[in-house]
């Protein structure tokens, strides 16, 4: 009788201290499905190819900095992980800062709106990729003078170059990335 | 890759060509190799798989699809699907042979490109088919369930069914006794020999008729005149016929050759059944006359005797027979001769055969059956009774004497068919047609 008590009892602790434990933030479950990425891409893309119907108010008034997206299958395995994050992630801040100065000097009002979708996006990869453990980026001063960058001047080249930074280097980093890898295994 | 590549084509320095592409997005493939096809196990499946291409980095990207036919067929059914390298077509066939065959390309997404040929044909023959044990069984339990109800069915309604499939011819040996077995069909030999009356009288018996038989001797004296003043307009052509009668018949009607006058009533007027009645109060009334006995046996015997029976319920189609039958006695005509002069009647229509100038036995009986067909059957007429034979016409008793009939055979020289002479001379009621 007493050891039943007793067992309930313990039983009874256990609950409550599972229910309050204190918190680490329980980390976020890894986006390991491609679809959501695939996704991002098809607006990329239909946004670039609403951009190259654009004929007025949809230039860049300055130059802007953005990630180059040459991808070397052997070059990029020669890189390790680490590499590979900062590359992807340096690119997406660019990538930010460009279509926000886009942003701002466009006028044309149906390109706002692929503009600002292609802007959330950026930020959802930007989410995506810290649920996959990677590590915070800490974005340089400015973007000037920056390795590995190219300099554009038109919107649609801007856009052109988005959709195939999110095509290229993202998806591979996406696809390789070592919480999926652990997952699926 | 997914940095745009500018190409120029020069020819001896002249550029020819000059194009930007991506080259991610213009992949060919080769087909799959190591196509595959087996069975699943189950009926109309055959489980396919192949090897994807070796591309790093592009194997989520790739989409399939499958052709497959049957060996002998041109048309074909595609399946596509999507990153998996294995399949299983469903809804084929039992025992027959299938083609296969597979083709890759890109997704279009990230990566894109054109599709690649056709893997080589690969021939699988899918499982032969099977009977489903559960339909087998089902259809033997509801075969058996239906052959059970119509069994059912059958015996219950057997004998309507029988009756319908082989209706019962009626045969006519019921009515005629010893017809067929003993005489063999020979109509006149069983009349003959045999008591036809039964024949004759049986329907009228059966036939819930009841004759109400006004009989007019002719000899007797119908003396005092029946005071009956108010006398329906039928019933004074009773009366009036029944006094012509005796005052034809006293004036020379005791010829024996003579005798065969017959006197039809033709009148409609005796159809009613109020006549009926009055007649025979009439009757009644001559039964209280003491009729002289011996004056009415010798005329009794020869003289012709008129016997009226009035209907109340007769059946028209029995009239009709009976009309046919009456017939050939040969007393029936339908004399359209004007109304004679001795005529008493009071109403000058009166249709009267007084037959005594046109009867004799001998002679053609005016009959015109033609006429007679053409009036109403509802005449009532009589039979003659020929000479020789006595028959006693009271009319209480008549229904006692109908099997007492009679027959004989006269010559008439009349116009009556052959097959009906037998029946002369039958005594048998007259009915009205009411």
């Amino acid at each position: 009788m007493l050891r039943k008590t007793c067992r309930g009892l313990f039983a009874l602790l256990l609950l409550v201290l599972e229910w309050t434990r204190p918190g680490l933030p329980s980390p976020l479950r890894p986006i390991c499905d491609l679809r959501v990425l695939n996704h991002f891409i098809q607006e990329a893309r239909d946004a670039e190819v609403t951009m190259k119907s654009c004929r007025e108010g949809c230039g860049l008034t300055e130059a802007a900095f953005v990630p180059q997206t040459t991808v070397n299958f052997e070059d990029w395995e020669k890189k390790n992980a680490m590499e590979q994050a900062q590359e992807v992630q340096t690119g997406l801040w660019l990538l930010q800062q460009a279509l926000g100065l886009l942003r701002t000097s466009m006028t044309n009002s149906e390109l706002n709106s692929h503009i600002d979708s292609v802007i959330r996006n950026l930020q959802s990869i930007t989410a995506v990729l810290r649920s996959l453990n990677f590590q915070e980026y800490t974005p340089p001063a400015s973007t000037v003078g920056l390795e590995g960058t190219w300099q554009v001047s038109t919107a649609a080249e801007l856009l052109q170059v988005h959709l195939n930074f999110l095509r290229g280097k993202v998806r591979l980093l996406l696809l390789d990335a070592q919480a999926c890898r652990q997952e699926a295994s | 890759m997914f940095v745009q590549l500018d190409i120029q084509v020069y020819r001896e320095g002249i550029q020819i060509h000059n194009r930007s592409l991506l080259i991610e997005l213009l992949f060919l493939l080769d087909p799959p190799k190591n196509v595959t096809v087996s069975s699943t196990g189950h009926q109309g499946q055959l489980n396919v798989s192949w090897v994807a291409p070796t591309l790093k980095y592009m194997d989520d990207s790739m989409i399939y699809e499958v052709l497959y036919a049957p060996a002998d067929s041109h048309v074909g059914q595609v399946e596509a699907i999507q990153a998996c390298s294995e399949m299983i077509l469903r809804g084929l066939e039992a025992g027959t042979k299938y083609r296969v065959q597979v083709r890759v390309n890109l997704d279009g997404i990230t990566y894109d490109g054109y599709w690649s040929a056709w893997s080589d044909p690969v021939f699988t023959e899918t499982l032969p088919a099977e009977l489903d044990p559960l339909i087998v069984s089902l259809t033997f339990i509801i075969s058996f369930i239906l052959v059970l109800l119509c069994l059912t069915m059958f015996l219950s309604h057997h004998r309507f069914l029988i009756k319908k499939l082989w209706p019962a011819i009626p045969t006519p040996d019921s009515k005629f006794q010893d017809l067929f077995t003993v005489y063999g069909g020979d109509f006149k030999e069983w009349l003959g020999q045999t008591s036809g009356s039964l024949w004759l009288t049986s329907p009228f018996i059966l036939s819930e008729e009841c004759p109400s038989p006004l009989e007019v001797l002719s000899e007797l004296n119908l003396c005092p005149p029946l005071s009956s003043p108010p006398l329906p307009p039928k019933a004074s052509k009773a009366l009036a016929l029944v006094r012509n009668e005796d005052r034809v018949l006293n004036k020379g009607l005791l010829d024996r050759e003579s005798v065969d006058k017959v006197d039809a009533l033709q009148t409609n007027g005796w159809r009613t059944p109020l006549h009926d009645h009055w007649l025979l109060d009439r009757l009644r009334e001559f039964q209280q006359h003491p009729v002289p006995r011996s004056q009415c046996s010798l005329l009794e015997c020869q003289d012709t005797y008129i016997t009226l029976s009035g209907n109340k319920c007769t059946e028209e189609e029995h009239t009709e027979d009976t009309l046919e039958e009456a017939l050939p006695p040969g007393v029936l005509f339908a004399s359209r001769k004007p109304p004679k002069s001795e005529s008493h009647s009071d109403l000058g229509s009166v249709q009267q055969s007084s037959g005594s100038g046109n009867l004799s036995s001998q002679s053609s009986f005016e009959y015109p059956n033609n006429a007679w067909m053409a009036k109403d059957p509802g005449y009532t007429y009589m039979a003659v009774a020929d000479s020789g034979v006595s028959m006693d016409y009271s009319p209480m008793s008549r229904a006692d004497d109908i099997g007492k009939v009679v027959i004989y055979a006269n010559d008439y020289k009349n116009e009556i068919p052959p097959h009906r002479r037998s029946f002369l001379v039958r005594q048998y009621p007259v009915h009205d047609d009411v």
